[in-house]
């Protein structure tokens, strides 16, 4: 188990939990009965969108605001919602709250919104569940079929791999383990694409009395929502290939962080973990599920290990990296769902399958997650390599038959890159060429008729909404170029040069990812589509 | 913490084993060879290379925040060199106009957020603003800020509390305020709320500055960088440092003695505001009283000239209702002047001295010498000390002299003269950074000596274990190891089963009780009685509890044990700082790094006082004064006849008036009134005197019995020495002009000398009295003006020159030669609760007033901040009594009433109370007994039995 488990984080959570808000003589009694100071409270309760300081309504709607559900008319849910909310506190006297908050991860099922925290779509999906009676049973995951990846034909084959390499030595089993990885070329699938055997081997070297293993489950980008499928329908792999990690680099520790939002998935996962545990107990590994607070942020692995230290969840200046001083300051492996589920493909099924697997010179294979115009959205396992026009033609080509305009290859991070790249191939070296990257694999196409610069300055918002607030650059330059894009998208302004220098400052000194990326995306739109910025640089007449 | 100096002296001493403990790397071109774990900014500014910074403070630990330290070490991004380690053969680049670009870009993001009109300004400038101007990003007008960047903000302003303005637009969020609180102060009350761009700096959970639980010691003020945290005005203009003076100097108020630069405005002879001074001692900290409390020096009630009671003001008795009153609520708030100020008249300096000395002439000349007694201050300077007592002993001629120290830690000197043969201190209060285990018993630190309880909060965070013992909940608890509650009056017992504990676990230092002291087998015998079991019951503990603590202690490498009002102030006070001497004794904690014996000293300056002789039994330095050798050195420096008989102690001279054997007496800035022990007792003392002469800054409670009123000096308008709880001897120098015909002090004193007649009031200055002192001592001796300096000394100093004196005193051997064990046996306190009196009441102090309140709450600050009395009682007992907080309740001893308002608080304990006693019109020491301490004189202060019942309407109607 963990040393420090975070007391106030789990204390709040009771208190939300309860009673559905952090009441202010709850905290102070909390502080009293912890020994800890109030703005130590004070600072988590107002960080985290998951607590709230004021009591609910008896009902509450939360409509996404990010891209994918954009492009699918969430302002105009809103609206509905609104009418909806009134019309049903009319007719029942109960309260409803409608609020918009950023990208719930159900980009597939556009606009998403939750009702009463239940996942659900569109206006339909929200009458329906204002009708419901509100329930604290658990929605269901949705099950895909089998994946292709999966090497196990039969539960009964799960976990068979770790067991395998158990019986080895130990330095047998580190050096087979991660001789795989590094032949087959597993990169870190959440968006930074770092070779993992590379970052297994840190933490296998680092010394450190305790290690810890993390699942980073809190996938929260705009576009990105493989992760979910792949906890809900292949839980087996990411456990398995958490213990193969544990084991190689020799962590006693094993936590899954996942955003509050994926209940029904933190359920099938715990159901898993039970059979999980079985095997952990015989290596002398324990597991531990953690619901994060809430905040894209926390994907960040810094501000990750910053909540599970019970803190607010701000990335830390780097170095060190996680692999040398991660959580309580011990060396940690932090890996995304979909890297750990495939170190397990690929130690079952060797790094030769999987190289195999790719195609256009590219080798393993790829969950997408595709969202925006196109017929049908949702996750894809593609070989690497797959062309974008061949992805989207997977999921049933464009929407009504449109043309691509666009495409946002790697989630919310990643540059927009022409109709006319549809040739690029998935894979993260063929996307960097083109000019973008493979990211998280949030895949969003955009096809004819849209404003674009409203879809890129939807991302910078997105950011500036999610900004942890701990640096300048990021807390002050985000707000600031979501006002200046406005201006620009709104009324046509020469704020372009200056947003180009903001970027660049951005990029270079702000902490994190987030803050370097703010304005990554909209200023690629100007690069690839120079009839915008022309646009963008002419005054239009005020409405 | 490890003092830094010694890090290279120590490596330098281990040439064989080659540490690798440096880095070399390049900055802009230039190498530079930097210790192991430097940061980038520590090696430029090795260099001289200024990098800006706004989050960063090498007093703060790095954050990496504002960004605007950023550096190129050729990675993807760029780097904020405050946080990044300095690597071995790293390249950097700190300096280029693409990293000046990024730079002038975030100073304008800040600046665009900048309120355009300022609600205030920092007078020493904002240090974004320096930025904002070099970058030439400082001027905007209009709609867009700097560069065209949009104007934004509105996070408002905070005007609550009555020191600190807030204001949340001019933040810039760089932490240092949160940093300055949690990690220097310790206070922990500032945070960041909020996420994102709304994100601002809060207190508690988000209440206003002023409400929330601020102790207002102002380092988020002083580590503000911008216009955000700003001094409210007090009692001038707040202006630029260079329109107004600086003065380094002291802070007046308690043992710890922090080092202040104070901004005087010379025209309104006004402090403007006073800063926090680095020092060995503070380290730029201050509380409360210490940063805002100045104002007191020059409120309208200062004395001016001086006064003589008018011929139809007599017979003498109290002269205002709070003074007067003997039950029922009191006049609230400060003395009426007009009340008392028509029993006088004003007078001439010489028409006023020569009465004053005159009359006690008369005195003595009729009564002999014992029939006169001085009560000297521990507020004011050892010049003015040693006069003081040279004056009784030389003019008076009886020893009758004596102050508050025999009020505060009287029996805590009487057992370390007894064990040790030394009463001072023998380690600092900052030695506790040596310490691994430090015991906290009878002190309320955060409030008595806040800047010190910085350094223990600090060291508990380091790891150093706090073990905390105390009938009376003190704050610093809550960074406790362990907090343990003995029932009031059970130290004794506590201890004996803790060494009991220690003797049965084996953890008694064999060689050191063997080598350095006596008398162990008689402590063996008395603390065998004291088994954990038996102990723990007495004390009202678990038997855990006392094992727990003997195991800590007993085990640790380095304990120092830390005392205050709670162990001294008991009429067996002496017997409980008797068991603390022997707990440090027995397990060899003395003498090294991080051990010894800590009592608090409470007055600026009642180590001073008590050093340069204002005590009955003894000269200056602790000669006696019944030692022949002794009396014939001072009688040839002195040039007269001494008496050989000690003289009577502070409570005994009170009695001894009521007896009229003592008749005349001359107070110089003390108020007995107040501050001793059952005041209807004193009052009637007081009106018994046939002369009293009261010299001291305001129209005190005690003046009001006073034939003659001797206008004197503050703290702020004069030159002299002070010595802290350390043993640092500091000087104080003159901020202020002295208001009226008021006069300084030292003066005062050496011309009632002259005009007695009595050898040796010549001086030119107060320097030459500090010579003559020094001269007639050994731990003072060699020390000068010269040598005190900013810092000053520790006595012993024996190379003022080259050292700054000695830490840690004992470390061969003891004044006495061998540490004598004084075991002693549990008593109950004099007065135990009975039916008709069920409570307990303590009595103490407030962080915010200072003794009786008579310079606090004539301070603007502080009197807002703390304006009335008020009672603490346990919840649970609150509702037995049904009463509910501001209620009024009546609190009665066997020695009088009063009535005052009820505050809810956990820190007494079930059945007891506690009622600070600054408060005239509920002085607590009208319940107080006077049963003393037999070696030490002392009170007990901490332990009488009250009752607590619900005013009635009409009685409490009066004040309203």
């Amino acid at each position: 188990m963990r040393d420090h488990p975070p007391r106030i984080i789990t204390h709040l959570n009771e208190l939300m939990h309860a009673h559905g808000w952090l009441r202010p003589d709850d905290l102070r009694a909390l502080a009293q009965k912890l020994g800890e100071p109030l703005y130590k409270i004070e600072g988590l309760a107002s960080f985290y969108p998951h607590y709230r300081r004021t009591p609910p309504a008896a009902r509450t709607i939360e409509i996404c605001r990010d891209l994918s559900c954009d492009m699918q008319g969430c302002g105009q849910l809103r609206r509905r919602a609104d009418e909806l909310a009134r019309s049903h506190q009319a007719a029942t006297g109960e309260r409803v709250e409608v609020v918009e908050v950023s990208c719930l991860g159900r980009c597939e099922r556009a606009p998403a919104a939750l009702v009463d925290h239940r996942p659900t779509m569109g206006e339909v999906g929200i009458r329906t569940g204002l009708q419901a009676k509100k329930t604290h049973a658990p929605a269901a995951a949705t099950d895909a079929g089998r994946y292709r990846c999966d090497p196990y034909q039969t539960s009964e084959e799960h976990y068979t791999t770790i067991q395998a390499l158990a019986e080895q030595s130990h330095q047998d089993a580190s050096a087979s383990v991660l001789d795989n990885l590094k032949r087959a070329g597993l990169r870190g699938m959440g968006g930074a694409g770092f070779p993992t055997a590379t970052k297994w081997g840190f933490v296998l070297k680092a010394q450190g009395e305790r290690k810890y293993v993390i699942c980073n489950a809190d996938e929260s980008e705009p576009g990105t929502f493989k992760d979910r499928e792949i906890l809900a329908t292949l839980p087996h792999l990411v456990w398995e290939g958490m213990l193969i990690a544990a084991h190689v680099v020799g962590a006693s520790h094993c936590i899954v962080y996942i955003r509050h939002e994926y209940e029904p998935e933190r359920q099938r996962l715990a159901a898993e973990q039970q059979r999980a545990e079985q095997v952990a107990a015989k290596l002398g590994i324990t597991l531990e599920i953690f619901v994060s607070p809430g905040g894209y942020i926390m994907g960040e692995e810094t501000a990750l290990l910053e909540a599970l230290e019970d803190r607010r969840g701000e990335p830390r200046n780097k170095p060190p990296y996680p692999g040398i001083e991660g959580l309580d300051g011990k060396p940690t492996v932090i890996n995304n769902v979909e890297t750990l589920a495939m170190a397990t493909v690929i130690c079952a099924r060797g790094a030769d399958w999987w190289q195999a697997q790719g195609v256009n010179g590219c080798h393993g294979l790829k969950f997408m997650s595709v969202s925006g115009d196109v017929e049908v959205p949702g996750v894809y396992e593609v070989p690497m390599g797959t062309r974008v026009k061949d992805l989207i033609a997977r999921a049933g080509g464009m929407a009504g038959g449109g043309e691509l305009v666009a495409f946002l290859p790697g989630g919310a991070s990643a540059s927009f890159l022409p109709g006319a790249a549809a040739n690029t191939p998935l894979d993260f070296d063929k996307m960097r060429e083109a000019g973008s990257t493979l990211g998280s694999g949030g895949f969003v196409a955009v096809g004819e008729g849209r404003d674009l610069l409203a879809l890129g300055i939807s991302l910078t918002k997105f950011f500036r909404n999610e900004s942890c607030g701990k640096c300048v650059p990021c807390r002050v330059g985000s707000e600031k170029s979501v006002t200046l894009l406005n201006e620009v998208h709104q009324k046509g302004s020469q704020h372009l040069p200056l947003l180009k220098d903001l970027e660049q400052t951005m990029a270079q000194t702000s902490i994190c990812g987030l803050g370097q990326v703010v304005l990554t995306p909209v200023l690629s739109l100007f690069k690839h589509f120079p009839e915008l910025a022309a646009q963008a640089s002419t005054a239009k007449p005020a409405n | 913490m490890p003092q830094p100096s010694n890090a290279p002296e120590s490596s330098a001493e281990t040439p064989k084993t080659p540490v690798k403990s440096t880095v070399t790397l390049s900055i802009d071109g230039r190498e530079v060879t930097v210790e192991k774990g430097a940061t980038v900014w520590d090696a430029a500014q090795k260099l001289g290379i200024e990098i800006p910074v706004l989050c960063h403070d090498p007093r703060y630990r790095p954050v990496g925040v504002c960004r605007m330290c950023v550096v190129d070490v050729g990675g993807r991004v760029l780097t904020a060199s405050c946080v990044r380690p300095a690597e071995q053969g790293m390249q950097v680049t700190a300096t280029s106009p693409g990293l000046d670009k990024h730079r002038k870009m975030l100073t304008a993001l800040l600046m665009a957020d900048q309120p355009q009109t300022p609600s205030q300004r920092r007078p020493q400038g904002s240090t974004l603003h320096v930025l904002a101007n070099n970058y030439g990003v400082a001027e905007s007008t209009g709609a867009c800020g700097p560069l065209g960047l949009p104007r934004g903000n509105g996070r408002g302003v905070d005007r609550s509390s009555p020191v600190i303005g807030v204001d949340h637009q001019a933040c810039i969020l760089c932490d240092r305020c949160i940093r300055g609180c949690d990690e220097l102060q310790n206070n922990e009350v500032m945070t960041r709320t909020g996420k994102g761009y709304s994100t601002k700096i809060a207190f508690d959970l988000n209440q206003p500055m002023g409400s929330s639980s601020c102790v207002s010691c102002g380092e988020c003020m002083d580590a503000c960088p911008t216009d955000a945290l700003v001094n409210r005005e007090i009692a001038a203009p707040i202006k630029r440092p260079a329109a107004l003076k600086q003065v380094d100097t002291l802070c007046p108020y308690c043992g710890v003695g922090c080092s202040v630069t104070a901004h005087v405005d010379e025209e309104r002879n006004q402090v403007a505001w006073i800063d926090g001074r680095d020092s060995r001692v503070s380290d730029r900290r201050l509380c409360v009283k210490g940063r805002y409390g100045f104002d007191y020096a020059t409120h309208a009630h200062r004395l001016t000239v001086p006064l003589i009671r008018r011929d139809d003001a007599y017979p003498k008795g109290p002269l205002s209702g709070a003074v007067r009153l003997k039950r029922g609520r009191r006049p609230g708030g400060l003395v009426d002047y007009r009340e008392v100020l028509p029993a006088f008249r004003e007078a001439t300096w010489d028409e006023a001295l020569d009465l004053v000395a005159s009359k006690l002439k008369e005195i003595r000349e009729t009564y002999g010498g014992q029939a006169l007694a001085g009560f000297g201050s521990a507020k004011c300077s050892n010049e003015e000390a040693y006069l003081f007592q040279k004056l009784v002993r030389v003019g008076f001629k009886t020893n009758n002299v004596d102050h508050c120290t025999r009020l505060c830690h009287a029996s805590s000197v009487a057992a370390l003269m007894e064990t040790i043969g030394s009463g001072a201190v023998s380690t600092t209060f900052r030695d506790i950074e040596n310490s691994d285990v430090a015991l906290l018993t009878g002190t309320n630190t955060t409030a008595n000596h806040p800047v010190a309880a910085t350094f223990f909060k600090q060291a508990a965070k380091r790891g150093c274990k706090l073990i905390v013992v105390d009938p009376h909940r003190p704050r610093l608890a809550d960074h406790a190891y362990r907090y343990i509650r003995i029932k009031p009056g059970t130290d004794v017992a506590f201890y004996n089963g803790v060494m009991h504990e220690i003797i049965a676990r084996g953890l008694v230092d064999e060689k050191f009780v063997r080598d350095r002291t006596l008398n162990y087998d008689e402590l063996c015998k008395v603390v065998e009685d004291y088994p954990p079991r038996v102990a723990a019951q007495i004390a009202g503990v678990t038997a855990e509890e006392i094992i727990d603590c003997a195991n800590t202690f007993g085990s640790a490498k380095a304990a120092l044990v830390f005392w205050g009002m709670g162990i001294s102030q008991h009429t067996h006070g002496t017997d409980n700082a008797r068991s603390l001497i022997s707990l440090v004794l027995m397990t060899g904690n003395v003498g090294r790094p991080g051990t010894g014996l800590h009592p608090l000293r409470g007055q600026n300056n009642v180590q001073g006082a008590s050093d340069a002789g204002l005590i009955p039994m003894v000269y200056p330095d602790y000669q006696g004064v019944t030692s022949d050798d002794v009396r014939n050195k001072f009688e040839a420096a002195w040039g007269t006849e001494l008496d050989p008989k000690p003289g009577l102690t502070v409570v005994e001279i009170m009695a001894e008036a009521l007896k009229k054997d003592i008749r005349g007496m001359y107070v110089m800035g003390e108020n007995p009134f107040i501050s001793d022990p059952n005041s209807n007792k004193v009052r009637k003392a007081l009106s018994a005197l046939d002369f009293l002469v009261v010299q001291d800054i305001f129209l005190t409670e005690t003046a009001e019995f006073a034939d003659v009123i001797l206008p004197a000096s503050s703290f702020f308008e004069k030159t002299g020495t002070y010595t802290n709880t350390d043993r640092r001897v500091q000087i104080g120098r003159p901020v202020l002009e002295l208001p009226g015909q008021a006069r300084h002090d030292w003066k005062i004193t050496c011309e009632i000398g002259k005009r007695m007649g009595a050898p040796g009031f010549e001086f030119a200055s107060v320097e030459d009295v500090f010579a003559e002192f020094t001269g007639l001592t050994r731990n003072y001796a060699g020390l000068t003006y010269e040598h005190l300096g900013l810092e000053g000394k520790l006595w012993p100093c024996p190379d003022p020159v080259g050292t700054d004196g000695t830490v840690v005193l004992f470390g061969e051997s003891f004044p006495s030669g061998r540490g004598k064990f004084v075991p002693a046996n549990f008593a109950p306190a004099a007065e135990l609760p009975s039916p008709e009196y069920p409570m307990v009441l303590t009595t103490g102090r407030l962080l915010e007033h200072w003794h009786t309140g008579t310079m606090t709450r004539r301070s603007k600050a502080l009197h807002t901040i703390e304006g009335e009395p008020h009672v603490d009682i346990h919840p649970e007992d609150m509702k037995k009594l049904g009463v509910v907080a501001d209620d009024w309740v009546d609190v009665t001893s066997r020695r009088g009433s009063i009535t005052l308002k009820v505050r809810a608080s956990l820190a007494p304990g079930r059945g007891a109370v506690f009622i600070p006693f600054c408060w005239r019109e509920a002085a607590a020491n009208v319940l107080t007994i006077d049963e003393l301490d037999p070696a030490g004189k002392i009170p007990e202060f901490k332990f009488c039995a009250v009752r607590v019942e619900k005013s009635q309407p009409g009685e409490s109607s009066a004040a309203e």
